[in-house]
């Protein structure tokens, strides 16, 4: 009976550490746009908008932190995201001609090629044994060279504007399963196997974790490969909701894909002392979404900088937060302490 | 016994001085190969040596004052921005009222202003520098841009009279200006404490700071270093071209982490770090990519060049950083 009623207690501390932030972040935006008179997602395309970028911030988040929680900076998964997709896209273009199915076949193709240049980018780190964030340097520029010289700097447009594609976008489903499918595979490959065992035996602790006979070689090219793959599905999803690819992007002009995803990354992490980090990254992603449906709603009244101002002050304001929270806690532990004596005497 | 050991230390010390001498060799040798380009398309020597000159110039002088924050272990990417939001505000400052001094202050002002509220940040609520700064180049690059974009439009920017810094847009004031810098930066980093403090900071920060360096200091004058070269870099950006648009030195941030790390320093900072790295890394980066520019030409040829760029970029590291390998992967 105890023990049930603890689990309760637990559970609902968990379930309240997880939706606070996401909860705090729908009253604020919800508010702000009704005494505006306005709605948040106004009509069925604005919610198809909202689940695919959710799916996209997700996706993208997911791949920046497998690298990042081991200490690996990657630059080139917008890099990888793009040249990914021109591959991709060439590639179905040529067998189908962009008819039926062309969309499912790209996001095969983005998968598998997304994984081969992120296991590539790997293969680099492991052979040359220079620091991650120097490799990713110089992957970066060879991917967008890549990019650029397929493409010839232009956009690629013909390719992947087809009734399969605009299918896609066209609906919230496919998206869903794309979310559905990526966290329950993350899940189950980080958690559930003993190659996420050795993640996060490497992560916490990498000698003690090689000297006890984890392979690091193999895991970190795993890492890498599953990163390209997400990046992948990261393109995929760009693609359909841009209806173009930009392949002009030249010295480090991919990166700027990555930042999206600091802000939701560092939430997902706190979201994850309550529930799984994966899940963390979900709802975080939810809070992104909600922002970014909050910022096309006064789109008249907040330009792309402004939007970008918003975005890096709450990403700092945030981390004000998370590095100083301990400090928070005992400078309000007096007054808590205080006005318990106070109640006592 | 005694020979052979002699002649291992030798071999030894021959290999670590050619491990030194790389990235001056490197230098030297893309130097010869910008001139060969040149002169075997039949192209002017002179202007091209003075394009290269103008563009390396202002990444070395902005790479230089980024030494500090690398030796650290830090590093920083919103140079870049910074340098933009310097430039554009000097540009604001001098339509407004016509003095160029004013202007030069207010450019050196904001960029050492910018990168001290990054070292702010980091120090006061201990947030990571790196995490600062990304945050550092979204608002700097976006309130440029909004400037930029109100007040003369994103593609034609905002500008000052064109014939206001002609009389300084010479090499050898450029010169002046870089040596001057980078002698400022070799006393401070070689010859005064700062420098001897920052390099163990880098290298071993938990032994550094239990021996009573105080961390957070160190990073205030890393910053305004840097600060200072971002200043000049700006400076020297509207001598070149009198005209400011939001893709203005957008890629010297990422720029400085290749020019520093082509230089021979370590990424990871320490005691290896040195200040001529940034100075021999710029140049060495923007001969590469002119050198290659002018052999592979065509519209695809800049892909191209970005791609031998980079395969050329990750060869030197892995050579220059032989000493540094470790068991583990590094990270």
């Amino acid at each position: 009976m105890n023990t049930n009623q603890l689990s309760w207690k637990e559970l609902g501390r968990r379930s309240g550490g997880a939706l606070m932030i996401p909860c705090a972040f729908a009253v604020i935006l919800l508010t702000l746009c009704a005494v505006n008179g306005r709605a948040m997602i106004a009509n069925q395309t604005s919610f198809y908008n909202f689940v695919v970028y959710t799916a996209i911030v997700m996706v993208t988040t997911m791949a920046l932190s497998i690298n990042l929680n081991s200490g690996r900076f990657d630059f080139s998964l917008g890099a990888m995201a793009i040249l990914s997709s021109v591959v991709s896209a060439k590639i179905t273009f040529a067998l189908l001609g962009g008819g039926a199915g062309s969309a499912p076949c790209m996001l095969l193709f983005n998968v598998i090629v997304g994984a081969l240049l992120g296991l590539l980018s790997g293969t680099l780190y492991v052979v040359l044994r220079i620091p991650p964030i120097i490799t990713s340097l110089g992957v970066t520029l060879i991917f967008e060279g890549i990019t650029y010289t397929i493409t010839g700097g232009r956009y690629v447009m013909q390719e992947v504007q087809n009734a399969s594609m605009s299918g896609f976008i066209g609906t919230w489903v496919y998206a869903f399963l794309i979310i559905v499918a990526v966290l329950a595979l993350t899940v189950l490959i980080f958690d559930h196997t003993k190659f996420g065992y050795d993640y996060k035996a490497l992560r916490e602790g990498q000698k003690v974790a090689v000297n006890t006979g984890v392979r690091e070689v193999p895991n970190a090219l795993g890492c890498y490969a599953i990163c390209g793959a997400l990046m992948g599905v990261v393109g995929f999803l760009n693609t359909a909701r841009n209806t173009n690819i930009n392949g002009g992007n030249l010295n480090f002009g991919s990166i700027s894909i990555m930042f999206t995803a600091f802000l939701p990354m560092f939430i997902g992490s706190y979201i994850g002392r309550y529930v799984n980090e994966k899940l963390g990254f979900l709802l975080a992603a939810l809070c992104m979404s909600m922002l970014n449906s909050t910022f096309a709603v006064f789109s008249n009244e907040l330009n792309a900088s402004t939007q970008s101002i918003i975005n890096a002050v709450l990403l700092v304001l945030f981390l004000i937060y998370l590095s100083n929270e301990g400090a928070l806690r005992r400078f309000l532990r007096p007054v808590r302490k205080n006005a318990s004596t106070e109640v006592r005497a | 016994m005694k020979a052979a050991e002699k002649s291992l230390q030798q071999s030894y010390r021959l290999r670590q001085l050619l491990i030194h001498l790389m990235p001056l060799a490197a230098l030297a040798i893309l130097l010869a190969a910008l001139c060969w380009a040149v002169t075997s398309k039949g192209y002017r020597l002179d202007i091209y040596l003075n394009i290269v000159f103008n563009e390396a110039v202002v990444l070395a002088v902005v790479a230089t004052g980024a030494v500090f924050i690398y030796t650290l272990g830090s590093f920083d990417i919103s140079l870049g921005a910074s340098t933009l939001f310097s430039a554009t505000l000097g540009v604001m400052t001098y339509n407004a009222t016509q003095s160029l001094p004013l202007m030069l202050l207010v450019i050196l002002v904001t960029a050492i202003g910018c990168s001290l509220l990054s070292s702010l940040l980091a120090s006061v609520f201990h947030i990571p520098v790196f995490v600062t700064t990304v945050a550092m180049m979204s608002v700097l690059s976006a309130i440029a841009a909004q400037i930029i974009t109100k007040n003369g439009g994103a593609l034609g920017g905002i500008s000052i009279p064109s014939d206001l810094l002609r009389p300084l847009d010479t090499p050898w004031f450029k010169v002046v200006i870089l040596a001057a810098f980078v002698a400022l930066s070799i006393f401070i980093f070689s010859f005064t404490k700062v420098g001897r403090r920052q390099k163990f900071l880098g290298g071993n920060p938990v032994c550094a700071q239990l021996t009573g360096i105080d961390l957070n200091r160190y990073t205030i004058i890393a910053f305004v270093m840097a600060g200072l070269g971002v200043g000049l870099g700006a400076f020297l950006t509207l001598i070149y071209t009198p005209s400011v648009t939001t893709g203005t030195a957008s890629s010297i941030g990422m720029n400085i982490i290749v020019a520093i790390v082509f230089g021979g320093m370590p990424i990871s900072g320490g005691p290896n770090s040195k200040i001529y790295s940034a100075l021999v890394g710029g140049f060495s980066y923007i001969l590469l990519n002119n050198t290659l520019k002018i052999l592979i030409d065509g519209n695809t040829g800049y892909g191209v060049s970005q791609i031998v760029s980079a395969i050329f970029f990750l060869a030197v590291v892995y050579v220059t950083s032989i000493n540094y390998r470790t068991k583990l992967l590094p990270r």
